[in-house]
């Protein structure tokens, strides 16, 4: 399929960004994601990756800058627009935010619904093939969340996200709290997701072994902003204190056998 | 990303054994599919009026399919010849099929389910009682051992509790309490002049207020407001985990969280009642004077003798009672709450109408067993 890799699906440019009382988390920071490509957003604790996500998502509005999504800024007048945007994306919560008082059936059914459109029949039908893809049996639709263990909220939560079959998924720390093996299905999972369907992907991550598994670049969130984003080796061969810290070490190395 | 309008071609081969061709082609998405809903359906009907092995599928031109094409697929295709399509196209229409495949269970019906249901009611009842009566016994052998080690007692939340509970909840119930002493003294002046019996007023409100009516809004006004407040603020640290957290640590959860809270509504309701009785008589003061001609000064003297004081120190002890009460059912349903939001939503419901039911009931009682008194 032709892909028009010129255009972006996010792009933020000077971004300024505070929290609290005016104090500055992020300032001039520019970032932009590619149509068809793995973007990995990493940075120490503090540095704002989760601010960020939530300004890509509109959640929080920033104190300066331009942020838009598929060319539509959230700040755009035009409901329909940005409705339409907003629809075209998933997220994956770092907790999963489930709706805690409805089933696993109808926590993935809620966004189907929600667009209008189908038939409760074929609703149903995608419902169930969005569980067997991320390995849950039918029977596990009747659950309601909080009977559920911390893999499977993740995986119900990426279940939700990818019911609307987004262009573009966002993912909170999608490995972290699950047991290394759930973390490989889950790599092989969004690799097999994006050979039918090529969505782009932001993901805020931890895990070395997710990152280098699936990320085709790496944005460094550091100093209040992006002070790299370029393809792992690049960024890796960085003189920075924090990308020797994150990828050197024990740590890096072990992952860079696995891969 | 340059999209194409699905699109759908049926031709018919006359000749062949497998006469009708369907070739489909474009991006097979939901927003491609919604611009030609009405045409396509049109076509599938079509399409399943003819035996199905005489319909051979093409869907190798397919750009994008997403889920809601491939059910629109799957569904036309039921019992299809022969079908080409790619392979990745191939592994999302067999994900689709499965999903389709999946039974739907149908509630059967089961003539015991109403005995099932009485019976589930009334053991959920009996638990609840159950637990009441646990959380209760807790709670006093909790006050008995603070009575011995009186520094484990939490000041800080108890001062709090009467702060939020009493300080804060004075305007709206002063206000209340204003306008009730008006409404009375009016509705009882009118019949009393009749009778030309004007002083009784004094007595008719000065009792109702002071040994019933103050305490009694007070406490429906402080289980709106308190009560409420209670039952969401430890319903929400269960639905957090903050009272398991507690019980980890060795932490009592009765003698943390509920002894303050019920402790300082016992305290704070007495003198938010107080306040609604000084409230009321001023507001039955002012329209003694004006319908009844009643100064505010031969309206004083005539309080003392015409209230016994023994009223007052009734409304008091029922306001403490009451306070109790509001708060520990509050509390009771407030730690039963599941980690839902539907849950919160029901349990601070019922914790209201139960508090507001329960101090009415509790208040007959003490009218029973006082009826001598005053």
């Amino acid at each position: 399929m032709a892909i028009d890799t010129d255009k972006y699906v996010i792009e933020i440019e000077g971004l300024v960004n505070t929290v609290g009382a005016g104090v500055i988390l992020h300032r001039d920071l520019n970032l932009q994601v590619r149509r068809d490509e793995v973007m990995s957003l990493v940075g120490g604790s503090g540095s704002g990756k989760t601010q960020l996500v939530r300004v890509i998502l509109g959640l929080k509005r920033p104190k300066a800058g331009r942020v838009s999504v598929f060319g539509v800024s959230w700040e755009d007048p035009n409901a329909k627009k940005v409705r339409d945007a907003r629809r075209r994306m998933g997220m994956l919560f770092q907790n999963g935010a489930l709706y805690s008082a409805l089933t696993v059936y109808d926590n993935i059914a809620f966004p189907l619904r929600e667009r209008g459109g189908l038939e409760e029949e074929d609703i149903r039908a995608i419902v169930y093939t969005k569980l067997a893809q991320v390995e849950l049996e039918p029977r596990h639709g009747k659950l309601l969340p909080a009977n559920l263990s911390g893999g499977m909220v993740k995986r119900v939560s990426l279940a939700r996200a990818l019911a609307l079959s987004p262009d573009l998924l966002i993912l909170d720390e999608p490995t972290a709290g699950l047991d290394p093996d759930r973390s490989e299905g889950f790599v092989r999972l969004i690799k097999r997701l994006r050979e039918d369907h090529r969505f782009a992907v932001v993901m805020v991550t931890h895990d070395l072994d997710t990152l280098f598994e699936l990320t085709d670049r790496v944005a460094v969130l550091a100093d209040q902003r992006i002070i790299a984003c370029d393809t792992l080796n690049v960024v890796r061969a960085m003189d920075h204190k924090f990308v020797q810290n994150f990828f050197g070490g024990d740590r890096g190395r072990r992952a860079l056998e696995h891969g | 990303m340059p999209s194409r309008d699905a699109a759908l071609e049926i031709r018919t081969l006359a000749q062949d054994p497998v006469p009708i061709r369907a070739r489909a082609s474009g991006d097979w998405t939901f927003r491609g599919l919604k611009e030609h809903s009405d045409e396509f359906e049109r076509d599938r009907a079509e399409l399943h009026k003819r035996p199905a092995d005489h319909v051979s599928w093409d869907l190798k031109d397919i750009g994008e399919l997403d889920d809601v094409g491939a059910v629109w697929l799957v569904h036309a295709m039921r019992g299809a010849q022969r079908v080409e399509v790619s392979p990745g196209h191939r592994e999302i229409l067999n994900q689709v099929g499965q999903g389709l495949q999946v039974p739907k269970e149908h509630e059967r019906f089961d003539p015991l389910a109403g005995v099932v249901r009485t019976g589930e009611a009334a053991a959920g009842a009996a638990e609840h009682l159950r637990d009441g009566i646990a959380l209760f016994g807790q709670l006093t052998l909790d006050i008995a051992g603070m009575a011995r080690r009186p520094r484990e007692f939490p000041l800080r939340e108890f001062s709090a509790g009467i702060f939020r509970s009493g300080v804060t909840a004075l305007p709206v119930t002063m206000l209340v309490g204003f306008l009730v002493g008006i409404v009375l003294t009016y509705l009882s002046a009118l019949q009393l002049k009749r009778y030309g019996a004007d002083l009784l007023v004094i007595n008719i409100v000065g009792v109702g207020v002071v040994r019933e009516l103050g305490p009694m809004l007070a406490s429906i006004i402080s289980a709106g407001r308190s009560g409420s407040a209670i039952t969401a603020q430890l319903g929400v640290m269960r639905v957090t985990e903050e009272v398991e957290a507690l019980s980890v640590m060795g932490i009592s959860v009765t003698s943390r969280l509920v002894l303050p809270r019920v402790l300082a509504l016992a305290v704070a309701l007495p003198l938010v009642s107080f306040c609604t009785d000084i409230a009321a008589l001023a507001g039955a003061m002012l329209v003694s004077r004006f319908t009844l001609g009643i100064s505010p000064g031969a309206f004083l003297q005539a309080l003392p003798e015409a209230v016994e004081v023994v009223n007052f120190w009734i409304g008091i002890g029922k306001s403490v009672a009451f306070g109790f009460a509001v708060a520990f059912v509050a509390c009771h349903y407030g730690l039963r709450v599941l980690p839902n939001t539907d849950s919160l939503a029901v349990g601070v419901t019922r914790s209201v109408v139960a508090s507001i039911t329960g101090v009415i009931i509790l208040d007959a009682v003490f009218a029973i067993l006082l009826r001598n008194v005053g």
